[in-house]
């Protein structure tokens, strides 16, 4: 006899496809907030747009949120997730704003 | 003229790139000479002291190999010559290769060794995986040791007209093409008797080496699943 | 361009392109008789079987970028540096060198395809390693010629001016020639052979030429809109460090399963995440320094595009873009330990490696190579045509479609072989059978077709943009 919880895999198989689609929508979404956090500031989009970064921003959140409790991701790899999101929400301030300075020092 | 920064300071930049990459480099090299010690490749004398080695001497191929589930681990390990009261390897139980459970180091060695070198000659990773890297045009070898299919039940063992498992593995490798499995067969590569033997005693060894449970399940479920 | 015979460091670069745009091209017909032996199992069985022509198409990818980036250095080094590159005679010698040592490595390939098992084939015929198959006598000819690069380099970069974009190919090169020694041993232990085969694998393509292409797509970016050297060269180290910061232990995700031990998980978990995230800052620049050019000009009244040249630039973005999309997505969804277990492996990987390859690097070194077709031809305005842009919609889209198309495959690989069958020969063709699968590997081909339409155009634009009256001049 085989012990079933040997046949059975970590992750449920009706879970992969959540999985993959999570993860890579978090990924794109993140490339959305930046995108359009930028975009905003070098005034190629309007600043009502600024609105929508942000929400790119919760939604990769929730997505690697999602991807992860399905993933069944250890305690370490969860923290490095949490982390990684906070860095990320401050990362294009933090960039933008070291540009915006080195455009001051040398244009103006 | 807005303050000159620090951070505005491509010097400073190139600094802190300068440095992380230094850094990471050197993480980098000192876990590399951790790991190489981990897997360096354990000798006759361990298996016969029954030390487990992530990869086990050539002299693995006199032992009994399987593929089982450590509850501590939470995944499958390669178990060597049966399994002790912990469930771990116990180096006891052997295993005849090609009428032989006595192969010396130096021979044993030297069928690896020819096996290994046949393995880039004939270029199986361009059709295979060997640890899951490679192509992908034909099924991963990281186990095929252990695979149902060449045991003494198996169609595989069967097909070759065979009786051991070694036997069968080393002619289909020499006539592949005889022995169509699927619509896409195995090219002649022009693979000797001995070539397929140390090719056979290296498909032994790397089903011995321990891969942190891939792949998951391996010969778990015989018979028909439900595909998609 | 003030004069019009060429600098001979540019004129090396176009020779230099005009063999990778052929090597290109054999890499998409060899990789489109692999996509048909997908479908047609029988096609030139035991003439040119799959490993052969796969072995073909991966070689022929990674050499003609190779010769590309070479290109794209030689190409970019008089403009850089200010003056003539040093030792371009010793160039050109090993320019020939190389040429004839691909040609026999490939002849070797196709007629002699394998050997007896013993160190001549290793040494005359094929090492039999995924990507670096090339002889020991080749590799040993690689190296030497990439020195010889590296030298040319180096006295042009230390004599010139030294601006951050050399400095960062300088030492970027210099690592990317020094790694392919890593590849260049044999041994009876596969988990070692697997380990070393990774510094050369994954530190280049995930370290050494991302950072390649930060240099280069801030030279494009310099050149092509005007872009602010300090600011674009201040990214290029933000870049750098980010980069190899993440993607020299990245490393890790590659030894969850060759033997290594199980401490590789949570670094290679944790580096991978970090991994997308200069992808991102690279598509970010482009953006940024886009949008502020413009800006810039527009406020000075002057609405006309900065760009000076369409389908460089076109190139260009698709490469920030794809970059992110093929190396960040496509790499992030199928690399944590938990999920790699089931997807490690399977064509998700291939997916993977044809949207990567294609974003991160092809887009790119095309792009240099309009930009060499400019400068080669005194133009001053460089614009789309009308088979540039069916070759660069073609391309991608065929591309894209043949990531789909894979993905999907390598999802029915994932279920049926890995999740439920564990990997066995069954369980492989069970897999390779399903419907989904099949139906993948068909429309692979056909995207793989179109892909080759589209570099036919490209080809056909690349060869006319000289006598093309549109352009400005």
């Amino acid at each position: 006899m085989i012990d079933p919880s040997v046949i059975r895999p970590e992750i449920a198989l009706d879970d992969f496809l959540p999985i993959f689609l999570s993860s890579a929508l978090a990924m794109l979404f993140g490339g959305f907030y930046v995108g359009i956090y930028t975009a905003v500031k070098v005034k190629m989009l309007k600043s009502w747009a600024m609105p929508i970064a942000y929400l790119f921003w919760f939604l990769t959140a929730y997505s690697l949120y999602i991807m992860g409790s399905l993933m069944h991701v250890g305690e370490f790899t969860a923290k490095a997730l949490i982390v990684s999101m906070i860095g990320y929400l401050l990362l294009p301030h933090a960039v933008y704003h070291m540009q915006h300075q080195v455009h001051e020092e040398n244009e103006h | 003229m807005a303050n000159k920064s620090v951070w505005s300071d491509n010097r400073f930049w190139q600094r802190t790139a300068t440095w992380v990459t230094g850094f990471a480099a050197v993480l980098l090299i000192w876990l590399t000479f951790d790991t190489s010690a981990q897997i360096s490749m354990g000798t006759d004398e361990d298996l016969k002291q029954g030390v487990t080695k992530r990869v086990p001497g050539p002299t693995v191929i006199n032992y009994k190999i399987e593929y089982l589930m450590d509850a501590k681990r939470g995944h499958e390990v390669p178990v060597i010559g049966g399994k002790n009261a912990e469930g771990r390897s116990a180096f006891q139980e052997k295993e005849k290769f090609f009428g032989r459970d006595d192969w010396t180091e130096e021979e044993a060695g030297a069928l690896l060794h020819l096996g290994k070198l046949g393995s880039q000659a004939k270029n199986c990773m361009n059709c295979h995986t060997l640890l899951g890297n490679g192509a992908y045009y034909a099924p991963d070898l990281t186990k095929a040791w252990l695979d149902p299919a060449w045991g003494p039940e198996g169609s595989l063992q069967a097909m070759t007209g065979k009786n051991t498992k070694e036997e069968a593995m080393a002619e289909f490798l020499q006539h592949p093409s005889q022995y169509p499995t699927h619509e896409r067969m195995m090219p002649n590569l022009g693979i000797t008797a001995d070539e397929a033997k140390g090719l056979v005693a290296f498909l032994k060894h790397m089903s011995s080496i321990d891969t942190n449970g891939f792949p998951r399940n391996f010969g778990k479920i015989q018979g028909a699943v439900h595909g998609k | 361009m003030a004069s019009n015979t060429l600098n001979e460091s540019k004129q090396l670069a176009t020779w230099y392109f005009t063999f990778a745009f052929i090597l290109f091209g054999a890499q998409l017909l060899f990789g489109l008789v692999a996509a048909t032996q997908f479908v047609m199992p029988g096609f030139l069985f035991e003439i040119l079987d799959f490993s052969v022509a796969r072995t073909l198409h991966i070689n022929a990818l990674v050499v003609w970028m190779v010769f590309a980036m070479f290109g794209s250095v030689y190409w970019l080094l008089p403009d850089e540096t200010g003056i003539n590159t040093i030792g371009i005679k010793m160039g050109k010698l090993l320019y020939w060198v190389f040429v004839a040592a691909i040609a026999v490595v490939v002849l070797v390939y196709i007629f002699v395809q394998v050997g007896p098992a013993d160190q001549t084939t290793i040494w005359f015929i094929m090492e039999g390693r995924e990507y670096i198959e090339a002889p020991r006598w080749a590799d040993i000819g690689i190296v030497v010629v990439a020195l010889g690069f590296v030298a040319n380099l180096f006295l042009t970069g230390m004599k010139g001016k030294q601006t951050g974009i050399v400095t960062v190919l300088m030492a970027d090169m210099i690592a990317f020639a020094g790694l392919y020694l890593a590849g260049m041993f044999f041994t009876d232990n596969i988990s070692v052979d697997q380990y070393w085969w990774w510094w050369v694998i994954h530190l280049w393509v995930e370290a050494t030429w991302e950072v390649f292409v930060g240099a280069i797509a801030a030279y494009g970016l310099i050149t092509m809109i005007g872009a602010h050297r300090k600011v674009v060269e201040m990214w290029l180290w933000i870049e750098v460090a980010m980069l190899f910061g993440s993607g020299i232990l990245g490393m890790g995700h590659h030894y969850f399963w060759i033997g290594t031990p199980e401490y590789w998980w949570e670094i290679g978990a944790l580096f991978s995440a970090l991994e997308p995230i200069p992808l991102v800052a690279m598509f970010v620049h482009v953006l940024y320094d886009w949008g502020k050019t413009q800006g810039a000009e527009e406020e000075a009244g002057n609405p006309a595009s900065v760009i000076n040249n369409k389908p460089a630039f076109t190139w260009f973005v698709l490469n920030a873009f794809g970059n992110f999309l093929g190396a960040g997505i496509w790499g992030f969804f199928h690399t944590l330990p938990q999920v790699n277990l089931y997807t490690h492996g399977t064509q998700f990987t291939s997916a993977h490696g044809h949207l990567a390859f294609f974003g991160a690097y092809a887009t790119i070194l095309i792009g240099m190579m309009y930009i060499a077709v400019q400068g080669k031809n005194n133009i001053k305005v460089l614009k789309n045509t009308k088979s540039s842009i069916w070759a660069v919609s073609m391309i991608a889209g065929g591309v894209m479609g043949m990531t789909v198309a894979l993905t999907i495959a390598g999802y029915v690989q994932v279920l049926v072989s890995r999740a439920q069958m564990g990997a066995t020969w069954a369980g492989y063709f069970d897999g390779q059978e399903g419907m989904w699968f099949a139906q993948g590997m068909d429309w692979r081909l056909i995207m793989g077709l179109v892909t080759f339409l589209g570099f036919a155009l490209l080809a056909k634009d690349l060869l006319t943009t000289g006598k093309n009256p549109v352009h400005e001049r």
